[in-house]
């Protein structure tokens, strides 16, 4: 894939083990040592209990889509369009909802509550930035009744 | 609420503009003058008399691309003036006046000068087109580096989510929504310092390009240059003035996650800050004569006639459907101005606060509301979200 256009992402203490991770196509949150509670972007703190003891978890499961837009403004030169962005929550992980791209299906085909495998694609700077992959065969019952993941 | 509150010891004694366009050929510096000057004159009192200066946004997002604030130290000397109480606003409340009243309230300063200037009409046309937020720097930091690697390269990329939520969960439908701006339009064609003048319809609404579903161009505010300046009052001085309105309340409360992508509930926006406005009066939402609610998107106008009560959650697209409620002679006339989608995109409810301060005070000509006392004005919305009530003085 070639990559996509956008801004390149500064790397900081706090994000830097999400950015490696999606260079290998893993989703990499904040998870806390002590309450268990996932959370999402990484801030060092734990949202639930406020610990500073946290750790990273993988996700790697379905998640659904809370909500989208499918973008046709050439924002920037070379800019593709159109292209959706989903925000995809995961049931099994609350407090966690991550933006990124959506693949796999044309991009009006976006929907709330469709449901999506974790993914990623080249970005800009070379960065790899999260890329959803549309589920062709929705087939646990969440999908589509537009609240799957809450 | 015992005691006195703060925001009932300020008024809001003068508001001035610039000239308003999608271009106007000065530097942001002069529009600031400009507005500056005419806003003082407005609350009958000459530069001596002002002895605070605030502008918003301050810091170093003072003078991004088409933010024309200029310096407010700058400012201050060209003015010649002493002041005993400046700010900068970036974070903070999202309402001009806040701020200032707060300074006033408690004797900082007798009289604030706020300002907002914008050359975002000028920064799209010498871009060749709206330039990606954030595109002059080589990085997205802090929130935007989950947005703008993404390709949510806009504003609008970061709100239409909310738009699809809304319209999922509620299922209004564009039709119903293209009411906001066809109707503002009808406003602004009253306002002779509106950007956009000429009529639309909900068939030109429906047929206008998609910038990131379902915001289509119509439902963007327009990018503009202008200066608005708002001067705030000690109450105390309102004998000295020309023609001060009051406030009769006011607040900002940021209550879900202060992020644009993270925000819990995307169907609701602002009851928090809406709640907290209403605790601070006896005033209801049917009390409100006129409403200069934040139109930086349709869908914020949305949210704002849902979360100060003017109609329940998710009616709002029968509430405007037709544009007679929202509209000249309807029960809740509505960005008398045009709003920033047709007057100009004058930013922060700057534009919002003049035509409420000028309503109030029956200076608004065509697009007058006969006999209005009470205006309310909101302002941003999404985590950062204001609202005031302004009342005409006794």
């Amino acid at each position: 894939m070639t990559a996509t256009v956008g801004i390149p992402p500064a790397v900081t203490e706090e994000t830097a083990a999400f950015w490696e991770a999606a260079a290998e196509g893993r989703l990499l949150v904040e998870r806390c040592a002590g309450c268990g509670a996932e959370s999402f972007p990484p801030y060092g703190m734990c949202r639930a209990c406020r610990s500073r003891a946290v750790e990273h978890v993988e996700i790697t499961g379905r998640g659904h889509v809370y909500s989208f837009t499918v973008n046709y403004q050439r924002w920037m030169p070379g800019l593709e369009v159109p292209y959706a962005l989903v925000l995809v929550e995961w049931a099994d992980h609350p407090g966690v909802r991550v933006f990124g791209r959506l693949r796999g299906c044309p991009p009006e085909d976006a929907a709330v509550g469709m449901t999506v495998e974790v993914g990623f694609e080249p970005g800009p700077g070379g960065y790899a930035v999260p890329s959803f992959v549309a589920v062709a065969d929705v087939g646990d019952g969440i999908g589509g009744t537009g609240d799957g993941g809450e | 609420m015992g005691g006195e509150l703060f925001e009932r010891r300020a008024v809001i004694s003068g508001v001035g503009q610039s000239a308003i366009g999608r271009q106007v050929d000065r530097s942001g510096f002069q529009l600031t003058l400009d507005a500056i000057l005419a806003a003082v004159a407005d609350a009958g009192l000459t530069l001596d008399d002002v002895d605070g200066l605030a502008m918003f946004p301050g810091g170093g997002k003072a003078n991004v691309p088409g933010y024309a604030n200029g310096d407010l130290y700058e400012i201050q000397d060209a003015l010649r003036i002493t002041t005993s109480w400046r700010q900068g606003i970036v974070e903070g409340m999202c309402l001009p006046f806040y701020g200032p009243a707060m300074a006033v309230a408690t004797g900082q300063a007798r009289h604030v000068v706020i300002w907002r200037t914008v050359k975002e009409g000028s920064a799209a046309r010498n871009a060749g087109g709206r330039p990606a937020y954030g595109s002059t720097n080589p990085t997205a930091a802090g929130p935007l580096a989950w947005l703008l690697p993404v390709g949510a390269l806009s504003p609008v990329c970061q709100i239409a989510p909310y738009a699809t939520r809304y319209m999922h969960e509620y299922g209004v439908t564009r039709e119903q929504l293209a009411w906001i701006p066809v109707t503002q339009r009808a406003h602004a064609a009253l306002n002779p310092d509106a950007v956009y003048r000429s009529p639309l319809t909900v068939e030109d609404y429906l047929a206008s390009r998609m910038i990131s579903t379902p915001i289509c161009l119509y439902d963007c505010d327009v990018p503009a240059d202008g200066a608005t300046a708002i001067v705030v009052s000690a109450a105390e001085t309102a004998a000295d003035l020309r023609a001060p309105v009051a406030i009769e309340a006011m607040a900002g409360v940021v209550d879900g996650r202060p992020s644009w992508e993270q925000w819990e509930d995307m169907g609701r926006v602002g009851y928090a800050t809406a709640a907290a406005m209403w605790a601070r009066t006896d005033l209801r939402p049917a009390d409100v004569d006129v409403a200069e609610i934040y139109d930086g998107f349709a869908i914020e106008a949305v949210w704002w006639l849902e979360a100060m009560g003017f109609c329940g959650p998710g009616e709002a697209g029968s509430f405007v459907e037709g544009g007679k409620r929202i509209g000249l002679g309807g029960e809740l006339p509505m960005n008398t101005w045009g709003g920033q989608l047709s007057g100009g995109r004058l930013h922060a409810a700057f534009g919002h606060t003049a035509e409420a301060v000028r309503q109030l005070r029956g200076e608004c000509g065509e697009r007058q509301v006969a006999g209005a006392r009470v205006a309310a004005v909101t302002s941003v919305g999404g985590y950062e979200a204001g609202a005031a009530l302004l009342t005409r003085m006794p």
